[in-house]
């Protein structure tokens, strides 16, 4: 496979094709899409790109096709992905059930948009339920929610290695504003990183015959008796548990003596990160949390920011209507600090919408 | 009816290029000067992505605007592609006319929806530059993609790393770029950079025009 990128070089791009790049650079074999804004320019750039090194692409007829076809070329042993939105996501959620029962390393970057509808294509971060819990399933899936251009080409690089070596699919949660807004950031080659990038192989037609020198590969999607489905669910269960603690990223700032700590995530996890900047310079004890995994998500770490801070309120603050809010209460239920909430769904955050409410909590 | 005296421009360009920036200060510049200008916002596929938030600022700094707000928005999302009846028109408006081309890497061909582009002689079609974005970053990826364009009047170097810039970034890309366009034989216009430049020791760009420009766009987000 030819090399993408020689020497690690500061790039002015969208985050769609940052995309692009970083899963080239990946060294991912195959896109499987079908057009959606705000994701369309992963599609275009990687169609660009892809036959110059060699790369494939198809347009499926629709999500659901495209979801499945990942499902079947990383069966197949293909690095490969796909990258939708709003009602593609929608559509997928099947594909990514597949995903979740057969143990399939699929990666799929979503840049969120508006909803509910079918054809608002405005940003928002209304997509959190959906990738973390969609599907008829448990969210036996991992999703790492970016805020920058750069983390934006290191997470999709990540995300091919963590679909390998963990056998769930994996999720770069974007939105519309990460998609098509521009900023620099480095492009590298994961070698010159010292990152090894995780060996690709067949799931299905190994060599050999079952029982003779190898098991069978039990790849399942359909059960029959409720005690096989029940077996099944509670195994996945217990390992997906078990590499949780692994998984987990997070950031927290000024939290060791804060009064109030906002929780965000994302692109609106800048904002926070400002604004407890300006707070901080006005003598406010005010820090940040801001879970990069929002599956698994990082609600240990979220509890002892709570317990050395001694914060008397959180604020969560989120471009939706309560869909990070829901997420954040159920894992730290039994927590009493009491939650206040700046849901602007639809619209961007900056940090002065985030200050005005801190100055009303006080 | 052609008025040679008037500027009409329009920026195409690679996605992220530069255009809208470009184009509203070059409308500006116009603007400063007294002239009446009319700034065209082409982009057809995303209005909601583009300069739509600034239009309420650049009115007040006197200029015509006509791109989609709020208030025309007519629920169409991604299910149809929307023409302003006024961009439709636009070259037939008096006074200055600045086009900011939308959208991606076929936005070019979203001038055939003016109507008279292709006839006007007053009309210079000029493709903006970043040496910096990787798909116009060596030679024969601008070459090819200044090919691909179609017609190409004039270009507007414009390379920078947005807060990451350096001077050595701004001559290295306008070095690279001057060649590509010596070699189409298509005029470089001028060098756009930064206005945090302006007091920085004399960048080396070849005896090109420097204009500094005032970063809008990044507002046009939030």
């Amino acid at each position: 496979m030819e090399k993408v990128i020689s020497e690690a070089k500061k790039a002015f791009m969208t985050g769609n094709e940052t995309v692009a790049w970083a899963a080239l650079a990946a060294g991912a074999e195959v896109m499987f899409g079908y057009p959606i804004t705000p994701q369309n320019e992963v599609m275009h750039y990687w169609t660009r790109l892809a036959p110059k090194y060699g790369r494939g692409f198809l347009q499926t007829e629709d999500e659901i096709s495209a979801g499945f076809t990942v499902c079947g070329a990383v069966q197949a042993g293909k690095k490969a992905f796909t990258a939708t939105a709003g009602p593609g996501n929608v559509l997928m959620q099947e594909p990514f059930g597949m995903a979740e029962a057969m143990r399939l390393p699929l990666l799929a970057i979503i840049q969120q948009r508006g909803g509910p509808s079918s054809g608002t294509v405005v940003y928002s971060q209304q997509e959190v339920t959906l990738t973390t819990f969609g599907g008829n399933g448990e969210g036996h899936r991992i999703v790492y929610s970016t805020a920058t251009h750069q983390e934006i080409y290191d997470y999709t690089i990540k995300g091919f290695n963590t679909a390998w070596k963990y056998r769930f699919p994996t999720f770069i949660l974007g939105d519309g504003y990460q998609a098509k807004m521009r900023e620099p950031l480095e492009l590298y080659s994961p070698e010159e990183k010292g990152i090894k990038m995780v060996e690709t192989y067949p799931l299905i037609g190994l060599p050999g015959h079952i029982g003779e020198g190898r098991e069978p590969q039990h790849l399942c999607n359909i059960y029959s008796l409720e005690e096989e489905l029940y077996e099944v669910v509670m195994k996945v269960s217990a390992e997906y548990e078990a590499i949780s603690l692994e998984l987990i990223e997070y950031q927290e700032r000024e939290c060791d003596d804060a009064d109030i700590i906002i929780v965000s995530h994302g692109v609106v996890s800048r904002a926070a990160d400002d604004a407890v900047t300006a707070l901080r310079a006005q003598g406010l004890k005010v820090g940040c949390f801001r879970p990069i995994t929002l599956r698994p998500f990082p609600a240990q770490a979220l509890r002892n920011v709570l317990q050395k801070s001694g914060a008397k309120k959180m604020l969560v603050a989120e471009s939706a209507y309560g869909q990070l809010y829901r997420l954040v209460r159920q894992e730290i239920y039994g927590e009493t600090v009491p939650i206040d909430t700046l849901f602007m769904p639809g619209v961007g955050i900056i940090d002065y919408d985030i200050m005005n409410k801190i100055k009303s909590m006080l | 009816m052609e008025r040679l005296d008037r500027v009409m421009e329009a920026y195409v360009g690679e996605y992220a290029s530069g255009k809208s920036e470009i184009a509203i200060n070059r409308a500006l510049e116009l603007r400063s000067r007294g002239r009446s200008v009319t700034l065209v916002d082409l982009d057809t596929v995303e209005p909601f992505y583009t300069l739509r938030t600034l239009k309420p600022l650049l009115e007040e700094k006197g200029l015509q605007v006509i791109s989609f707000c709020k208030q025309d928005a007519f629920g169409l999302g991604e299910t149809g592609a929307m023409l302003n009846p006024q961009a439709r028109w636009a070259l037939r408006r008096d006074g200055d006319i600045i086009l900011d081309v939308g959208y991606g890497v076929y936005g070019a061909r979203t001038l055939n929806l003016v109507e008279g582009a292709y006839e006007s002689q007053e009309l210079r079609v000029i493709a903006v530059i970043n040496y910096s974005r990787p798909l116009t970053g060596s030679r024969d990826r601008i070459q090819e993609y200044i090919l691909d364009l179609g017609r190409v009047d004039a270009i507007v170097s414009n390379t920078h790393l947005g807060s990451d810039t350096t001077e050595k970034i701004i001559e290295e890309g306008h070095t690279v770029i001057m060649h590509v366009a010596r070699e189409l034989g298509i005029p470089v216009d001028f060098v756009a950079v930064d206005e945090s430049f302006q007091d920085s020791m004399g960048l080396d760009i070849a005896g090109i025009p420097i204009k500094y420009i005032h970063r809008y766009m990044p507002a046009a987000m939030w």
